[in-house]
């Protein structure tokens, strides 16, 4: 064969193989550990978390979660929840917790978290305009009506959802009771303001 | 250093190993041509179904399997192990003492394949891809590589440098990994079946483990072995193989299940991520190979064992990139269920694995036995033979499977249209299967021709032997010599 001469040397062949002994170059640890950065960030975003119940294309609980059928209590409150972080998640914040300088705060509120519902169920139908106290402080507001154009039962829903989140812990409202106050106001109602709004029963 | 260490020559060592090395290639060459035919006759069924239909042994569910099995187990395992034990020996300067007893763990191992591929024809396999061996074969087949590997790891436990080269880290971590893969394999999915969606992960997991850990690190080692030793230029570098060899080895072993599989999504998702990590062992991998024969490519191209490591440790890099690819969710929507997977596993296990082998045989072979090959015109042959039809299989395969699964994502194509449209792509491959046929009769006839010559050689030694007597000066009268001296 051609390369015996190359390859037979005198003496054992094998050994001294040679090796060189350059190093790794920087640029490939480097790239290493991005790779491993990037990795494990996309590990976190679509793995699921170990979690046995999520199966492909889904990334993990919380997404799963969004599109299992609800039914009862649960159904109504997945209902209120997407059409408040719609409709009033922009100014009071999903979290509830207001703007400041723009929408006061629906957790704690002494206008919303309270046994009766005739305030709670008004101020969506007719809108706030003027000063208003909330939890010791006062707001200039100008809030539209939100809730007229909703139906009853979508806006049940909405009011539902706000009376059992952030810490609010009060019944539910049914699309009858809103019905009934929006008979009560009328047509084209006037904003309310602090004292039209103390004006009316809890 | 005691004299029962002392530094043996290098043709000693290489003798040491010769009855195993053509027990374990000759099965092997033999297994490989059979694998190849029954490759080709499954081929051809995709356009011409009617072809040998009316046999039962002969359908493709059962010749397809037999085929893969055949490379796997029939060729690539015992000629991987046959040039482990051979490196191990040189590079441990120890010669191979007890030989009978890896003769006899690779007659075991060839029976073993042989009633495998009996009961995959028969339709008796497991029904687990690349695991179809029942366990009548599956038993002798473990126990004949634990006996070829202990007799491995006791020539590497007689070293005399005890500073590793780098080809020694890759094999001796293949001699481990086969053991505990197959062993796993076989128990949870054959003895005592594991229930449910977790059999189809250990069947991934044990092929991935297999085909990719396993062919890397033997192929790998004996690519960093040959290239230096062919080229005369040094290893570049040891660091670098270090690097690489923790690196796969850490990475590769995740990889395997596939993004779309129906099972949940932290393992797929494990698996691409540990895919993509793979292209750092990947690209180190090509440097070392490419640093080291910069430069030595024109000088050493004559070289036949030189062409086939080179051009295996191509397809080791090409194969590498395509699994990677594979294992991209937003890719593999277009490769998934298509023929891109096949010509993968096709590029990984003959462009890469049987090529690499094919070279250190026929590098090592004519020095175990001590005479050249018969043939030394057809090595050539054979590795322009082997080149196109890797390139006429894999090719078309990677490009049409592409082309698949764009037609499978469109609604509007009919599947049978989709399946027709490949057929331009089958009937190229058929072709290249025909030449890497026929390229393997070639490696087939020059080992079978080395190891009849090695027979008639000792049938004449015999004879000269029996002879002898009436000739002085011969053996025999020698040691009358030498009894008289001593009386």
């Amino acid at each position: 064969m051609s390369d015996e001469s190359k390859s037979s040397t005198p003496q054992s062949p094998d050994a001294v193989l040679a090796v060189s002994r350059s190093t790794v170059p920087i640029w490939i640890i480097v790239l290493t550990l991005l790779l491993l950065f990037l990795g494990m960030v996309y590990f976190d975003h679509h793995g699921g978390w170990f979690n046995p119940q999520v199966y492909g294309p889904y990334a993990s609980a919380e997404e799963l979660e969004l599109y299992q059928p609800k039914s009862g209590e649960a159904a109504i409150l997945a209902r209120g929840k997407a059409r408040y972080d719609l409709v009033c998640g922009l100014c009071h914040g999903v979290d509830g917790l207001g703007k400041p300088g723009q929408a006061p705060p629906l957790a704690g509120s002494e206008w919303v978290d309270t046994k009766g519902i005739q305030r709670f169920v008004s101020i969506p139908l007719a809108g706030v305009g003027g000063q208003l106290s909330v939890k010791g402080q006062t707001w200039s507001l100008s809030m539209p009506a939100m809730g007229a154009a909703m139906s009853d039962a979508d806006l049940a829903d909405v009011l539902t959802y706000i009376h059992n989140s952030w810490g609010n812990k009060q019944g539910p409202v049914t699309a009858d009771d809103v019905k009934a106050i929006r008979a009560k106001l009328g047509a084209h109602p006037q904003p309310f303001t602090g004292e039209t709004l103390k004006a009316l029963p809890e | 250093m005691n004299n029962m260490f002392a530094k043996r020559d290098s043709s000693e060592i290489d003798r040491s190993c010769c009855i195993p090395l053509l027990a374990l290639f000759g099965g092997a060459a033999l297994w490989l041509v059979f694998g190849s035919v029954l490759g080709l006759i499954a081929s051809i069924k995709f356009h011409a179904p009617g072809f040998l239909a009316n046999c039962a042994w002969l359908t493709y569910g059962r010749l397809q399997p037999a085929a893969d099995d055949a490379l796997l187990y029939g060729f690539c395992l015992p000629a991987g192990l046959g040039v482990a034990l051979w490196v191990l020996a040189r590079l441990s300067q120890t010669p191979l003492r007890g030989a009978i007893v890896p003769i006899v763990a690779a007659n075991l191992w060839h029976l073993g394949v042989l009633v495998g591929l009996v009961a995959i024809l028969i339709g008796d396999g497991t029904g687990f891809a690349w695991l179809e061996f029942p366990r009548g074969s599956s038993v002798p087949i473990f126990f004949a590589y634990l006996l070829l590997a202990l007799w491995a790891m006791m020539v590497f436990a007689r070293r005399h440098e005890r500073t590793l080269y780098p080809s020694q880290w890759f094999l001796v971590a293949a001699l481990f990994w086969f053991p505990w893969i197959y062993s796993t394999a076989n128990l949870f999915l054959v003895a005592w079946p594991v229930r449910g969606v977790a059999q189809a992960v250990i069947g991934w997991w044990f092929a991935n483990n297999l085909l990719l850990v396993w062919t890397a690190l033997v192929g790998l080692g004996t690519a960093f072995y040959f290239l230096p030793k062919l080229t005369g230029c040094p290893l570049q570098s040891h660091y670098l193989a270090l690097f690489a060899f923790w690196t796969f080895i850490l990475f590769a072993t995740w990889c395997g299940i596939p993004p779309g599989a129906p099972v949940p999504v932290w393992l797929p998702t494990l698996s691409a991520v540990a895919a993509a990590w793979l292209l750092v062992p990947l690209l180190v991998i090509a440097i070392v190979g490419l640093r080291t024969v910069w430069g030595s490519v024109k000088s050493s191209w004559d070289n036949g064992p030189f062409c086939f490591i080179g051009f295996g440790l191509d397809c080791f890099c090409l194969s590498g990139l395509m699994l990677v690819a594979m294992a991209c969710p937003q890719i593999s929507r277009w490769t998934d269920f298509t023929w891109f997977g096949p010509a993968e596993t096709q590029l990984r296990l003959y462009g890469f694995f049987a090529m690499t082998m094919f070279g250190a045989v026929y590098y090592l072979l004519p020095r175990a036995v001590g005479m050249e090959f018969p043939f030394p015109k057809l090595v050539r042959a054979h590795f322009w033979l082997s080149l196109v039809g890797v390139a006429l299989l894999v090719v078309p395969l990677a490009i049409g499977g592409v082309l698949q699964g764009l037609k499978l994502q469109n609604p509007d194509i009919a599947f049978a249209d989709t399946t027709k449209a490949m057929l331009p792509f089958l009937r190229v491959s058929t072709l290249g299967l025909t030449a890497m046929l026929l390229g393997n009769l070639l490696f087939f006839v020059n080992i079978i021709g080395l190891t009849l010559r090695w027979k008639l050689a000792l049938l004449k030694q015999f004879i000269a032997f029996v002879k002898s007597p009436l000739e002085p000066g011969s053996a025999c009268a020698s040691l009358r010599r030498d009894k008289e001296v001593r009386a």
